[in-house]
C-alpha cells in the first residue's frame, strides 16, 4: 500500500473531496442543539446551506472521504481496488484542522466523512472514531457530523461511534440483494441491514435520548418486506455491548440514520425502489433514502452508459414520491404497482395520482380535512395549514388562496371555494392532462425549458436521458 | 373634507413607533393619515400635494409605550412580526404597520388568524422575505481571519438584519472575536469571547480597513476554493438551478465566488 506521506493536504483535500462528491447528505430534519458556551458549534433542526456548487447542490458539510483506498471492488465505484488512481489518506489530525477551520469561517455546517476500506471494516472504523473522538473530547466541537458506518466491522465500533456522531448512515448501495450479489461481489445485503438494524434499536432502547420527534407520517404497516430484511429483524440482536451508557452528555446518533441507493445501474423498476424506500422508513425508523442517480464513472460496459447525463429525471420523480410517502400520507402501492411500475415522466407523482382518481375531486377548501387536502395537486404542507388556520374566520376563495401559496394553475382543476370552481370547464383525464402539461414547471428546475413533448416522450423507462444545460 | 396629513420620521422601528403614537393620540382620524418614513438615501420619497406634513423626532418614552401595547393588547408574536417589517427594506412599511395595528387594537391576538386579509397577508408575506434573508446570510456569511485573530465578516443585506443574525453566531462561535459589518448601513455586531455582543457604528468604514489577513487565511480561502471546485459533479452541472438556489447578489461576500 502506498501512503503518500508527502502529499499536500491541498492535493488530499482535491482527491478526497472529488471522490466523496457522489454522497448524498443532508444537514436538515437534524437536531436543535445550542451551544455550549464554550468550545465552538451548534446545530439547527432546520438544516443551513452554507454554498451551492456548479451542479446546483446544497454544500453544506465538509464532504470527504477519509481514504480512496479500497480493498472491495465494488463495479460501480471510482475507488474499487481494480482502478488504478491516485489514492490519499487523511490523518485524523487533518481531518480535525479541516473541519474546525472552515467551520470557524462559516464554510460549513459540520463535517461529513465517509471512507473506502482500509486493510479492513475494523481497522477503518478505528480511523473513523479516533477522528470524531478528537473532534470531540479534544477540539470540543459541538456541531453536525455525519459519518459513515463501514459494514462488517465489528458492533462495537459501530456502537461507539454512534456516541460522537449526529447522523450515521450505511448505505444500500443497490435495492435489491441480486443487484449487489452482481456489482458489489464483496458486499452482502443483511451485512448492511445488520448495522442500520443495530443503531435503530440502540435509538429505541434510548429512548430519553432519542432525538426531535419524527415529523414524517407513515400510514400503515409496510406489507412489502423481502426475506432479508425479514431475517435481520427476527435476529436477536443483543443489545448487551454496553451494560451502562458511556458516561456522556451526548446522545446516540440524534438525527438518526439515513442510506442511499444507487438508481439506474440495474433492473429494478421505480415500483421497487421506492417498495424499498418505504419498508425502510416503516421498518428501520430511517430519516432519509436517498437516491443517487448513476453515472457510470469507470466506463464499465458491464454497466448502462450515462453518456448523455445520468438519469436525473427519473431520480426526481422518485424524490417527488419519496415526498409524498413521508409527508403526505401515501402510501407506494397507490403510486405504483406491479403493472403500471414507473413513474410517469412527464407529471410529478401526485397530478399523476389525482388524474387517476378524479372520482375523487373536486373537493371544497372550505370543508375537506387535512388529509384530503393534501391530495390536491398544487396545495403543498404550508398552504394547508394556513387554509387550515384562515378559514375559521372567513371562508376562502381562490384569490384567499392564491396568496397562501397554492399554486392554482395545478390546483383549479381539483378544487372548490364555496362551492363554485374557479371557472366552468370539462373535468376529463385528457383535457386535464393537456392543461397540466403546458405548465413547464412539472420538469425540474434546469432541465431545458425549450424542450418538447416528442423529446419526452421518447425517454424510454429505464434509461432516462436527457441533457440538462 | 379633513386635509390629510403625513408624518414623516426616521427609518427605524423607534421613529415609526414614535410617529404611531403621534398620529393616533391626535385623533384626527386614521384615514386622514399616513406616516412615511425616510428611504435608505435619508430622504423622502415623495411628497404630496394638498397634504399638511410633520416631522417627527424619535422619542424612545413613546417607543416603549408603543411596544408595550402591542406586546400586551394584541400578542409578543405580533411584535416580532412587526419589528421584522420594521428592519424590513419595503417601501411604505411605517403606513403598512399604522394599519396593521389599528386592526390589531380592534380583534387582538386573533389578528394573526387573519390571513385572508391584505395587510395581513402583506405583513406575513415580508416576514418570510426577512426570515429568508436571516437564513440565507447564517449560511452565506463568510469570515477570514486577520492577524489578531478576529474573524471579520462584510455582508450587504436587503434588510436591516444584523441583530437578527448576531444571536446565532454568538451561540456558535462562543470563544471567538468576531465582527460583522453591514457594508451598506455602516454599522456592525461585534461579540468579545464571555460577552454579549452588541451593535455598534461605523461611520468611518471603508472596504479597505479590513484587509489584514492572518498568515494562514490564504491558505485556508485556497482550501476552501478547492474543496468548493471538486464537490460538484461535472456531469449535472447546472448554473440555473445554483443561480436559484443562490442568488448572484451574495456571491461578491463570499469567498468561493472571489478570485
Ligand atoms: S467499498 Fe465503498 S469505496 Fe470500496 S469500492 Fe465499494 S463502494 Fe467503493
Amino acid at each position: 500500500m502506498i501512503f503518500q506521506e508527502d502529499m499536500t493536504i491541498q492535493r488530499k483535500l482535491e482527491i478526497l473531496s472529488d471522490a466523496a462528491k457522489y454522497d448524498v447528505a443532508c444537514t436538515s430534519s437534524g437536531v436543535d442543539r445550542k451551544g455550549n458556551g464554550s468550545g465552538m458549534g451548534n446545530s439547527l433542526a432546520c438544516g443551513i446551506c452554507h454554498t451551492f456548487s456548479a451542479d446546483g447542490r446544497c454544500i453544506s458539510l465538509l464532504k470527504i472521504l477519509f481514504t480512496n483506498e479500497c480493498i472491495f471492488d465494488c463495479k460501480y465505484c471510482i475507488n474499487r481496488s481494480s482502478n488504478d488512481i491516485v489514492r490519499a489518506s487523511f490523518t485524523p489530525q487533518e481531518v480535525c484542522e479541516l473541519t474546525m477551520e472552515f467551520y470557524r469561517r462559516n464554510y460549513i455546517e459540520g463535517l461529513f466523512l465517509s471512507s473506502g476500506i482500509l486493510v479492513s471494516p475494523n481497522h477503518t472504523m478505528e480511523l473513523l472514531l479516533q477522528t470524531l473522538v478528537l473532534l470531540r473530547e479534544k477540539h470540543h466541537f459541538n456541531g453536525y457530523i455525519h459519518c459513515k458506518a463501514i459494514p462488517g466491522a465489528d458492533p462495537v465500533l459501530i456502537e461507539m461511534l454512534g456516541w460522537y456522531a449526529d447522523r450515521m448512515s450505511v448505505n444500500l448501495e443497490l435495492p435489491t440483494a441480486d443487484s449487489l450479489r452482481e456489482l458489489a461481489p464483496h458486499k452482502k445485503r443483511k451485512n448492511i441491514l445488520k448495522p442500520i438494524r443495530q443503531i435503530q434499536l440502540r435509538r429505541e432502547n434510548e429512548k430519553e435520548y432519542l432525538g426531535l420527534p419524527n415529523k414524517q407520517i407513515l400510514l400503515g404497516k409496510s406489507d412489502i418486506i423481502d426475506s432479508d430484511m425479514k431475517e435481520v429483524i427476527s435476529a436477536n440482536t443483543s443489545l448487551q455491548l454496553y451494560q451502562s451508557t458511556p458516561k456522556m452528555k451526548r446522545r446516540f446518533v440524534p438525527a438518526g440514520q439515513s442510506t442511499q441507493m444507487i438508481i439506474g445501474a440495474t433492473k429494478e423498476s421505480d415500483y421497487q425502489i421506492m417498495s424499498v424506500a418505504e419498508a425502510l422508513y416503516k421498518n428501520f425508523n430511517l430519516k432519509r433514502v436517498f437516491f443517487s442517480a448513476f453515472m457510470n464513472v469507470n466506463q464499465d460496459n458491464r454497466l448502462p452508459s450515462t453518456e448523455e447525463g445520468p438519469p436525473l429525471l427519473r431520480e426526481h420523480r422518485l424524490y417527488q414520491a419519496d415526498w409524498l410517502i413521508r409527508f403526505y400520507g401515501f402510501q407506494t402501492k397507490e403510486l405504483l404497482s406491479e403493472e403500471k411500475p414507473y413513474f410517469n415522466v412527464l407529471l410529478d407523482p401526485k397530478c399523476d395520482w389525482a388524474l387517476r382518481h378524479l372520482e375523487m375531486f373536486p373537493v371544497e377548501v372550505n370543508k375537506a380535512d387535512y388529509y384530503t387536502l393534501l391530495k390536491v395537486p398544487g396545495i403543498g404542507t404550508n398552504s394547508v395549514r394556513k387554509i387550515m388556520m384562515a378559514r375559521k374566520n372567513a371562508s376562502l376563495d381562490f384569490a384567499d388562496l392564491k396568496r397562501m401559496g397554492v399554486v392554482l394553475k395545478r390546483a383549479v382543476y381539483f378544487i372548490t371555494c364555496k362551492g363554485r370552481m374557479m371557472y366552468p370547464m370539462r373535468l376529463d383525464e385528457d383535457t386535464i392532462t393537456r392543461q397540466l402539461l403546458s405548465d413547464k414547471k412539472q420538469l425540474p428546475h434546469g432541465v431545458d425549458q425549450s424542450i418538447t413533448y416528442k423529446q419526452l416522450t421518447l425517454f424510454d423507462d429505464f434509461n432516462l436521458n436527457f441533457n440538462v444545460n | 373634507m379633513k386635509v390629510q396629513r403625513i408624518y414623516l420620521c426616521e427609518n427605524s422601528i423607534e421613529g415609526i413607533f414614535t410617529a404611531i403614537y403621534q398620529a393616533w393620540s391626535s385623533r384626527y382620524g386614521h384615514a386622514n393619515i399616513k406616516i412615511q418614513e425616510k428611504n435608505d438615501m435619508g430622504l423622502y420619497s415623495n411628497f404630496e400635494l394638498f397634504s399638511e406634513y410633520f416631522m417627527v423626532e424619535t422619542d424612545l418614552t413613546l417607543v416603549t409605550k408603543v411596544s408595550r401595547s402591542i406586546k400586551e393588547k394584541i400578542s409578543d408574536e405580533a411584535y416580532q412580526m412587526v419589528y421584522r417589517v420594521g428592519i424590513s427594506n419595503y417601501k411604505g412599511k411605517a403606513d403598512l404597520i399604522y394599519r396593521f395595528l389599528i386592526f390589531g387594537f380592534s380583534v387582538g391576538p386573533k389578528i394573526l388568524g387573519h390571513l385572508s386579509n391584505e395587510i395581513v397577508g402583506q405583513i406575513y408575506k415580508i416576514n418570510r422575505y426577512v426570515s429568508n434573508e436571516v437564513h440565507h446570510m447564517h449560511g452565506f456569511i463568510r469570515f477570514s481571519e486577520q492577524e489578531n485573530r478576529i474573524l471579520v465578516s462584510v455582508i450587504h443585506p436587503k434588510n436591516n438584519i444584523l441583530a437578527l443574525i448576531a444571536p446565532h453566531f454568538a451561540d456558535r462561535l462562543p470563544e471567538e472575536r468576531f465582527i460583522i459589518i453591514d457594508g451598506n448601513r455602516k454599522i456592525a455586531v461585534l461579540h468579545l469571547p464571555g460577552k454579549s455582543w452588541v451593535l455598534i457604528g461605523l461611520p468611518n468604514y471603508s472596504e479597505a480597513s479590513y484587509y489584514q489577513y492572518s498568515s494562514k487565511e490564504e491558505e485556508y480561502q485556497d482550501l476552501w476554493k478547492a474543496f468548493f471546485e471538486n464537490i460538484a459533479i461535472k456531469e449535472r452541472t447546472n448554473f440555473n438551478l445554483q443561480r436559484n438556489n443562490l442568488p448572484l447578489r451574495f456571491r461578491k461576500d463570499m469567498t468561493e465566488f472571489q478570485s
